[in-house]
């Protein structure tokens, strides 16, 4: 008798210290009602996506199954083995958010970092895109990493919608899901093809996104998000410039010349636009319009460029078939 | 750690918007076309040294992959895909970043403990358990 009083008191005295450190956790969340965007849509109420495939995890295996979820939904065929190959780190018996971006990338989609809300991650699926999210399931001290996929959400039974571990559209009260997404400090994305704006899109993160398309070697991709930005956000440079350096890097130099003159006729004080366009102009023998492209780039910036272009040796075409330039300085 | 460095990444964004917006570059000639990234990040100043460095981090992340359990014919394929500053910190985050996992392993002496923050709705270690709203 008295052994199990004794027992009885230390489950008493780890309940009240538990309730002691959980008070921090008690206040419960709530719900966003403005989208993350001026679009018009309606977070406050509930939103599920059906049609997001589900593949059940094996051990320790979350994140090819998550991955293999957010490609799918976008029309690559990525079986969760080979993604396994990928991603997983058998020493460290998980998979790490960067070899999931970088993954994604290789299948030629944007990944898209969410900022670090709930009415963002809410925005998008209310928009149609799943959320790749991170969660620590367990406490700081003892974490528990594990990726699951946002597919839905109720404010009005307070639920996150995810597909999770060998869970199908599990359904995790608010607070559940808040306290476990805080502790992996918010990290969400979403994985979209180049031509599809995220809902809660903002130019430079955007620009940033389709730039590492582009020096990771996926250049129809970075074109496409580059096109996508310069009809999102035209005042952004990087967007025009971006296209004109694909095509540039492809060898396409009448393309390249045409990209950079857009941008120097949108942004005509923009000297770096002037390089590039002076070393399109090179390639597509108009030497002397290259030299006036140049000429500009130095008076804009003499201290990052100078007048000093490589003179192309092979044919020099006619001045009637090179572009008449406009330098903003003379 | 984590914290710092995101908030770190968030000021360089502003500081890359207010160099493109102010000053249009300053720094020394360089002679080729100006990459889309340099538009959008501060622009580094040499860009030869840092290629050096990123074939010598290359050649040690592919190391620690293998010494990690991944196969060497996936190696390549997997680093392929990571832009130069993800590369930078690959080798620490191999490290360290917490690996995303699901739920294995739970000690038995965590189970009482656990099984009251996942009834809290604090944590949710346990699918078989749901929380009390």
């Amino acid at each position: 008798m008295p052994a199990l009083a004794v027992k009885q008191q230390i489950i008493a005295a780890i309940t009240s210290i538990l309730v002691v450190l959980l008070t921090g956790c008690a206040s419960a969340p709530s719900w966003p009602t403005q989208p993350a965007s001026d679009q018009a849509l309606d977070i406050t109420k509930g939103h599920v996506l059906s049609d997001v495939p589900f593949f059940p995890q094996e051990r320790y295996q979350c994140g090819p199954a998550a991955l293999a979820m957010m490609l799918n939904t976008q029309g690559r065929d990525a079986k969760v083995e080979s993604l396994v190959h990928k991603v997983y780190l058998p020493g460290r018996e998980g998979t790490l958010q960067v070899e999931l971006v970088a993954a994604a990338r290789s299948y030629n989609l944007l990944v898209y970092p969410l900022k670090t809300q709930l009415s963002d991650v809410l925005t998008e699926v209310a928009a149609g895109n799943p959320v790749l999210v991170m969660q620590n399931l367990g406490f700081d001290w003892w974490p528990q990493w594990h990726f699951a996929v946002v597919i839905g959400f109720d404010p009005a039974l307070d639920v996150v919608i995810l597909h999770t571990d060998t869970r199908r559209a599990n359904q995790q009260p608010l607070r559940a899901f808040m306290n476990t997404w805080q502790r992996a400090d918010q990290w969400a994305v979403v994985m979209l093809p180049p031509d599809h704006l995220p809902a809660t899109a903002e130019p430079v993160p955007f620009l940033t996104a389709a730039n590492d398309l582009e020096v990771t070697g996926r250049l129809s991709a970075a074109d496409a998000a580059y096109r996508t930005a310069a009809s999102a956000w035209p005042a952004q440079p990087a967007a025009w410039l971006g296209r004109g350096n694909i095509a540039y890097q492809q060898e396409r130099w009448q393309d390249a010349v045409e990209h950079y003159q857009q941008t120097v006729s949108r942004f005509p004080s923009m000297a770096s636009g002037w390089n590039n366009l002076a070393y399109a102009l090179s390639e597509t023998s108009c030497q002397s319009a290259a030299n006036k492209a140049m000429d500009c780039a130095a008076r804009l910036d003499d201290e990052r460029f100078d007048d000093n272009l490589k003179a192309n040796d092979g044919v020099h075409r006619p001045a009637d078939q090179c572009p008449e330039l406009h330098c903003p300085v003379d | 750690m984590k914290k710092m460095r995101s908030y770190l990444r968030q000021v360089s964004i502003v500081m890359a918007i207010l160099m493109t917006m102010t000053t249009l570059w300053s720094s020394s000639a360089v002679a080729g076309v100006v990459g889309t990234g340099e538009v959008l990040t501060e622009q580094r100043a040499d860009l030869d040294r840092e290629s050096l460095i990123n074939m010598l981090e290359k050649q040690e992340v592919k190391e620690v992959l293998v010494s990690m359990g991944v196969d060497q014919a996936q190696v390549e394929d997997r680093i392929q895909s990571l832009t130069p500053g993800e590369l930078a910190s690959f080798k620490q985050q191999l490290a360290e970043a917490p690996a995303g996992e699901g739920v294995v392993g739970v000690i038995v002496l965590f189970l009482l403990v656990f099984i009251i923050t996942d009834m809290l709705c604090a944590t949710n270690v346990f699918p078989f358990i749901n929380c009390i709203r």
